[in-house]
Formats: structure tokens, C-alpha cells, sequence
């Protein structure tokens, strides 16, 4: 056949069609958000998405509203929520991390709260700390959706052969303890903490530095590691001994992230880590653990052995900005994350019930149903003093944190290596620090 | 001219053999411009704004500051040092390792396929994987390598391979050579087996030895495929990523965060597109550097008359 200009034009055409068709076949978000059809555009990362969506059926049942769930991979969460508020088809509804709160209130991609029905009412019953993480230049982002705070978590089996009755409340008394069990050759390294380089925060080092009572920033968010606040420079200091000095701290931890030391938890090869109180369910659970009904949890040692705080994440549900659909996505919000017509926080109870997830709710501590659950994997009076005392980070609003927190991961390595000392690291954190700002400035 | 038929009307001429070329190429052009030549081309334009996502009312065009702060960027300069260091490495074993295994399985032995189909194998793992796999070996408390030296009593108990910054350096270097080298022994076996057969048995008639036989007809033969080897592979372990992520994710410390995990992390975790991709303009600029060196030293070398 033949090639003339007519089938160059009708092929012409033909490719010229073909994107218009494939839009056409494509979800419609050029709108900026919504399905299109009037449901709820609700985005997430990928955790447990067929109880999600379970438990999105039983809103669609119940209050009429047909929401459209998209999971993302948790790795590139944030990048892809971003990537499609910037292109302008964001969803209605969504998780919002802590720690990117204030970047998307930023961005525009999220509108407060305030004044919506329950709102006031939700962050009366939660606990400061998570009211604090959901909150961003006075306004209310989010509704909670779950919250963990860290503590001591260790192997009362372990312990109790080497003769220890009981958990360490300062950090020399952990160091020795751990030393006693090194030293009747229970464990070469009794204590393991998840110190490979990742995109996760290490919530270790800042439940060590709040457990002692110190902080790494003032309320201004400058840098006070290296002048009025010692706490870190000590902490930093007592972990490079424990590390270097007395080998208590598996020099493994390098090269470990969180998972490995979870799986060496549950087969009983650390006597001690510090992590989410949430870790305590798997490593209790007989099915998956040969520590099971030994892990107990206990407050943060400290560097004075008095009691001072944890850290403290928060997982909430946020609000478009630019939603089409706000009276149904607010519904939708305040099914999962607020009180349900029977002034329960239905969907925080369904998670923890079905898979421990940490609640902000204060009163759910003394619900027997919840009190029940959580005994067969803790303390519940440890478990709910641990949210009593736990606040967030105070850095999380300012656009330098992921880059603070990259660089402290590096600093920590040195100082469990040997590599820098104890006054260089908090040097060298605020070094950073006023590096960053002028970079964001 | 336009033919007119009988009834009178216009008749189509059948397009021309160079308007048939475009025409049948547009297509294929089209795609590439859009989903190459744009991609680039707008990378550049990213690379002279201040952008990073978490401050998107910030964004506005800084020309070439981005450039200019990467003078005085403490983790730029560290990451290009390491990844320095990292090609020099990974290319020295890889072109040794790779030309020792070429010069083997270019021989005529019993099990050469079987061998040969080995050696292979390791091409066709993703780089993660790839680095799951290493991780695995170099545990700690479970690894292969630990296992393997102390029953053969090198050493007495387990040791953390990767917490020590020259260690993670050389075994993540391992890693990646572990997984580029079989490319590089197909590019040297293909050059080996073009060299005739007589040059051999003159030089064997000229009683050269087995040594003299490599420099004086091998490696000559072969400056051409190693050219191709040193710029691909120089390219490759300059754009080393996913198996030094998994594997040490750039620790300990910055001992093995090169300039593409730094180029990575900034745009994906810190979101700053205009430096990321100034990075990027800066690995492919310098990967283009030296393999316009290589062409310049190697090419003309090789190109001689049979």
C-alpha cells in the first residue's frame, strides 16, 4: 500500500485521539479533588488496606456516602501525595504524618479544622501531646487517627536468670544490668537499637534525650544541644560507653533496622531496646514470638533515674483545602478519627482491638473491653502513663527537620562508632542547624 | 506537479522517500522528545529554581545558584569524594576481575557453558535485590560470611562487617562489582573472540610466551571493548544506588552515601527538587567528562590496521 498524505493524516489523527481516549478512560482529578461522582476521594498509606477498606463499607452503610479508597506504598507516600496536590487532583480526605503537617498546611493542600462540628469536643478527650502534633500556627489540622509513644522494652526471661528483678529506671542502672547479663554469658550484647541510616526518624534518641529531661531545641526551634541543655551531649556520652566501653550495645546496630531488631527481640537475643510500645503486641504474640508473655515495657531510663517524658508520634486524618465534597469528607473524618453518634471513637477502638494501634483518646485507657486487649501484651498502667508523658517533637513545623534528623542518624552513628565524640556530635548538630536555616531562609 | 484523471481531479502522489522517512520516524520522535528530550530538558530548567516541595510558595527561578552552592555543600562534597573513590574501586575490579574471566571462559574446556552461564547470572539480579541478597550474607548474627570464615577458624566470633566506615565501603563496592561484572566479561569475551587465530600462532612461532602473548596481541585487540567497559561501567558505579541504599543506606556515617544516594535523598526525602536536580546535571556531567577522556586516551590506540 501506498503511503499518501491522507493516511498520514487519518493516522495523524488517530495519535492525537489516542491520549484523549486514554484520559477519558483515566480517574477524573483534574478537577483538583473529588471522584467525580460525588464520593469521597480518601487516601492512605498501604497499612492493613482490607481492614481499611472494611471499615470504609460499614461508613458507606451506615451514613450513605460512597467513598473512592486509595492506598499508597508507605515508602512513597508523601512524595506521591505531594506530587498530586501539585498537580492539582489531590484527595478529599487523607492520612497526614506529624511530621509533614506543617509542609502541607504550606503547601495549601490541607484546611483547618477549627469550628467544625466535634472538633473542639475531640481535642478536649485526647492527650496534649497529640492535640500539640495535629495543631500548626494555632490552627487544628487533623483527627487523630493513631499514636504510639516509646519506652524500655525488655525480656523479663533474660532478666530474671541473671538475677534482675526489676527494670532500670536511670541509664548506668541499665548498663549495669545489662552488664550483669553480658557478664553471666546470657547475651555477648544485651542491647540492641535500630541504627542503620533510613528515611525513618529514630525515635530512640529522642525518647533517651525527653526520658532525661533534656531537649534538643527551645520552643523557638534554636538549637540548645550544645549550650544551655547538656542532656544530649550526656545521653550521647552514655551511649558511646555503653557502646564502646562496656559493650553492652550490640555494635550491630549499625547495620540493623527496625524489623531485625524486632525479629532479634522475638527470638529472645536482646535483652533490651528502646521503641514504640505498639512493637510489645508482636513480640507477646506466641504465634510469632519465642519471647512471647516475657516482653514487658517500662518507663525510659534516664540519666538522673527520676521520671521525666518519652517522645511521642502522631498518625492523623486531614482535610482538602480544596475538596469539593467537604460536608460528606468531614463526615468521613470524623468517623474515622472522632466520636461516632454514640460518643465512642469507634474506628481508634477498631484498631486498636484488631491490631494494637496506639490511641490518642484518654478515656479509652479505662474501657474494659480496651483494658482487657491490652493486658495480654502490657502493663496498662505503664501503657497508659507512657501517653500521659509523652509530647511531640518540637521541630516538626519547620520545613529543615528531614534534614536535621537525616544528619543527626549520621552524627549517632558516630558517636556508637567511636568516630566523634560526645561534645563534637552536639557541635556539630547545631552546625548543622544554622546551616539549614540559611538555606531555608 | 499534481496529476489530474480522467473525471478531472486532482490525483495524490505518493509521498517521497525522505517525507516517508520523517513520516514513519515522527512517530517514534515524538515519544522520545516526550519522554525523554522534555524530562531532561526540564530537569535543567528544575535544576535553576528553588524548589523544594515543602515550600512550594517559595519556588521561584535563582539561576545558577543552586550550582554555585554546591561549592560550599559539605554533603556535596563529601558524596562526590566517596563516589570518587567508589568508581576507582569498583572499576579497578571490575575491569581485572572481568578480563581474568573473559581470558577463562574464552578457552575450550568441559562445563565452559555451565560456567559461562554462572557467571551470567548475577546480570540478571535487580540491584535490590542484589542488595538484600549481600545484606543477608554480611549479617551480623546469621551472615554467610561470618559462618563460612569462622569454620574455617579465621575468625573466633561473628563480627558486624558493615559498621566500620572502610568495611561498608569495600564490601558494598563488592556488592556492586558482584552484580556489574558479568556485563563487562560478555563486552571483553565478544572483543576476544574477534582476534584472529593467526596472530596467536605467529606470535607462538615467535616464540612469545603467555605473558608477551596478552600485551603484545590481547590487550591491543582489545582497547576497544575495554573502552566500552571502563565508560559504562565508570557510568554505572557513578549512578550506584539501590544496592548501597539497602545495604548500608549511605552509613556508617557518610562513608558510603555517594553522590547519587545524596541526589536521591534530596529530591525524594527532602523533597528539594531545584538542588536535587542540579545534582543530577552534575553526575551527568561528569560521567560525560570522563568518557570523553576515555574516548581520547583509548580510541585512537586501538585503531589499527589488521
Amino acid at each position: 500500500m501506498e503511503l499518501t498524505r491522507r493516511h498520514i493524516l487519518k493516522l495523524t489523527g488517530l495519535g492525537l485521539t489516542a491520549p484523549a481516549l486514554l484520559a477519558a478512560c483515566s480517574n477524573d482529578s483534574s478537577s483538583g479533588s473529588g471522584s467525580g461522582d460525588g464520593s469521597v476521594k480518601f487516601e492512605g498509606w498501604d497499612y492493613e488496606a482490607e481492614l481499611v477498606q472494611q471499615n470504609l463499607d460499614r461508613f458507606t452503610t451506615t451514613s450513605n456516602i460512597k467513598v473512592n479508597y486509595t492506598p499508597i506504598t508507605s515508602a512513597q507516600y508523601v512524595q506521591k501525595v505531594v506530587a498530586e496536590f501539585t498537580g492539582g487532583g489531590g484527595a478529599d480526605a487523607l492520612y497526614v504524618y506529624d511530621d509533614s503537617l506543617a509542609a502541607w498546611v504550606d503547601g495549601e493542600y490541607l484546611q483547618p479544622l477549627d469550628g467544625l462540628p466535634g472538633v473542639d469536643e475531640v481535642y478536649a478527650a485526647i492527650y496534649p501531646g497529640n492535640a500539640e502534633a495535629m495543631t500548626y500556627q494555632g490552627k487544628r489540622y487533623g483527627l487523630p487517627y493513631y499514636t504510639d509513644a516509646n519506652c524500655l522494652t525488655y525480656n523479663t526471661g533474660i532478666l530474671t536468670k541473671a538475677g534482675i528483678t526489676k527494670p532500670p529506671a536511670s541509664l548506668e542502672e541499665l548498663e549495669a544490668q545489662a552488664l550483669k547479663i553480658k557478664n553471666a554469658g546470657l547475651l555477648e550484647y544485651p542491647i540492641g537499637l535500630p541504627a542503620q541510616l533510613s528515611d525513618t526518624w529514630w525515635s530512640w534518641v529522642w525518647a533517651l534525650v525527653f526520658g532525661s529531661g533534656g531537649n534538643l531545641f527551645d520552643d523557638q526551634q534554636n538549637p540548645i544541644m550544645n549550650t544551655s541543655d547538656t542532656v544530649t551531649k550526656d545521653v550521647f556520652a552514655w551511649l558511646q560507653q555503653a557502646a564502646n566501653k562496656s559493650k553492652v550495645i550490640d555494635p550491630a546496630s549499625l547495620q540493623l533496622l527496625p524489623v531485625p531488631i524486632d525479629n532479634a527481640m522475638k527470638a529472645n537475643r536482646y535483652a533490651y531496646t528502646i521503641g514504640a510500645r505498639y512493637a510489645s503486641r508482636d513480640y507477646n504474640d506466641p504465634a510469632k514470638s519465642k519471647a512471647a508473655g516475657k516482653i514487658r515495657m517500662a518507663l525510659v531510663p534516664s540519666l538522673d533515674g527520676k521520671e521525666h517524658a518519652t517522645v511521642s508520634n502522631t498518625r492523623m486524618y486531614g482535610l482538602a483545602k480544596d475538596t469539593d465534597v467537604k460536608d460528606d469528607a468531614f463526615k468521613l473524618l470524623t468517623y474515622l478519627g472522632g466520636y461516632d453518634e454514640k460518643k465512642q471513637p469507634y474506628t481508634a477502638k477498631f484498631w486498636f482491638l484488631q491490631r494494637g494501634l496506639g490511641f490518642a483518646y484518654k478515656a479509652m485507657g479505662s474501657d474494659p473491653e480496651i483494658t482487657a486487649s491490652l493486658k495480654k501484651f502490657a502493663d496498662p498502667v505503664v501503657y497508659q502513663h507512657l501517653a500521659e508523658i509523652a509530647k511531640p517533637r518540637n521541630v516538626l513545623g519547620v520545613p529543615w527537620y528531614t534534614e536535621f534528623e537525616t544528619e543527626m542518624h549520621k552524627v549517632v552513628q558516630g558517636v556508637l562508632s567511636n568516630q566523634t565524640q560526645p561534645s563534637a556530635a552536639v557541635d556539630s548538630l547545631a552546625q548543622t542547624v544554622e546551616t539549614l536555616k540559611k538555606k531555608y531562609s | 506537479m499534481v496529476a489530474l484523471n480522467r473525471l478531472g481531479f486532482a490525483e495524490r502522489q505518493p509521498l517521497g522517500d525522505n517525507a516517508k522517512a520523517w513520516a514513519l520516524n515522527a512517530p517514534a520522535m515524538v515519544v522520545i522528545a516526550l519522554l525523554v528530550a522534555y524530562p531532561i530538558g526540564y530537569s535543567f530548567y528544575v535544576s535553576l529554581q528553588k524548589n523544594n516541595l515543602k515550600r512550594p510558595r517559595a519556588k521561584r527561578f535563582i539561576g545558577f545558584d543552586n550550582y554555585k552552592a554546591l561549592l560550599t555543600d559539605h554533603a556535596f562534597l563529601s558524596a562526590l569524594k566517596v563516589s570518587a573513590l567508589f568508581v576507582l574501586v569498583v572499576l579497578g575490579l571490575t575491569v581485572v576481575l572481568a578480563l581474568i574471566l573473559a581470558l577463562v571462559l574464552n578457552e575450550r574446556f568441559r562445563g565452559r557453558g555451565l560456567l559461562l552461564s554462572l557467571a551470567l547470572l548475577p546480570w540478571a539480579m535487580p540491584g535490590v535485590v542484589n542488595g538484600l541478597m549481600w545484606r543477608t550474607i554480611f549479617d551480623a548474627k546469621t551472615g554467610a560470611l561470618n559462618g563460612l570464615l569462622s569454620q574455617l577458624g579465621v575468625i573466633d566470633d561473628y563480627h558486624a562487617w558493615l559498621t566500620s566506615g572502610t568495611g561498608a565501603f569495600l564490601f558494598t563496592a563488592l556488592a556492586q562489582v558482584w552484580n556489574t561484572l558479568p556485563f563487562s566479561v560478555i563486552i571483553l569475551l565478544a572483543g576476544l573472540s574477534t582476534i584472529p587465530s593467526e596472530l596467536y600462532d605467529a606470535a607462538t612461532v615467535d616464540r612469545a610466551g603467555a605473558l608477551q602473548r596478552f600485551g603484545q596481541v590481547t590487550l591491543p585487540w582489545l582497547l576497544h571493548p575495554l573502552l566500552i567497559v571502563l565508560i559504562l561501567e565508570t557510568m554505572n558505579a557513578f549512578r550506584a544506588f539501590d544496592t548501597i541504599y539497602v545495604l548500608t543506606g549511605g552509613g556508617p556515617g557518610d562513608a558510603t552515601t555517594t553522590i547519587a544516594l545524596l541526589d536521591v535523598q534530596t529530591v525524594l526525602t527532602f523533597t528539594d527538587f531545584g538542588l536535587g536536580s542540579a545534582y543530577a546535571w552534575v553526575i551527568t556531567a561528569i560521567t560525560l567528562l570522563i568518557s570523553v577522556g576515555y574516548i581520547g586516551l583509548l580510541y585512537r590506540k586501538g585503531n589499527f590496521e589488521v
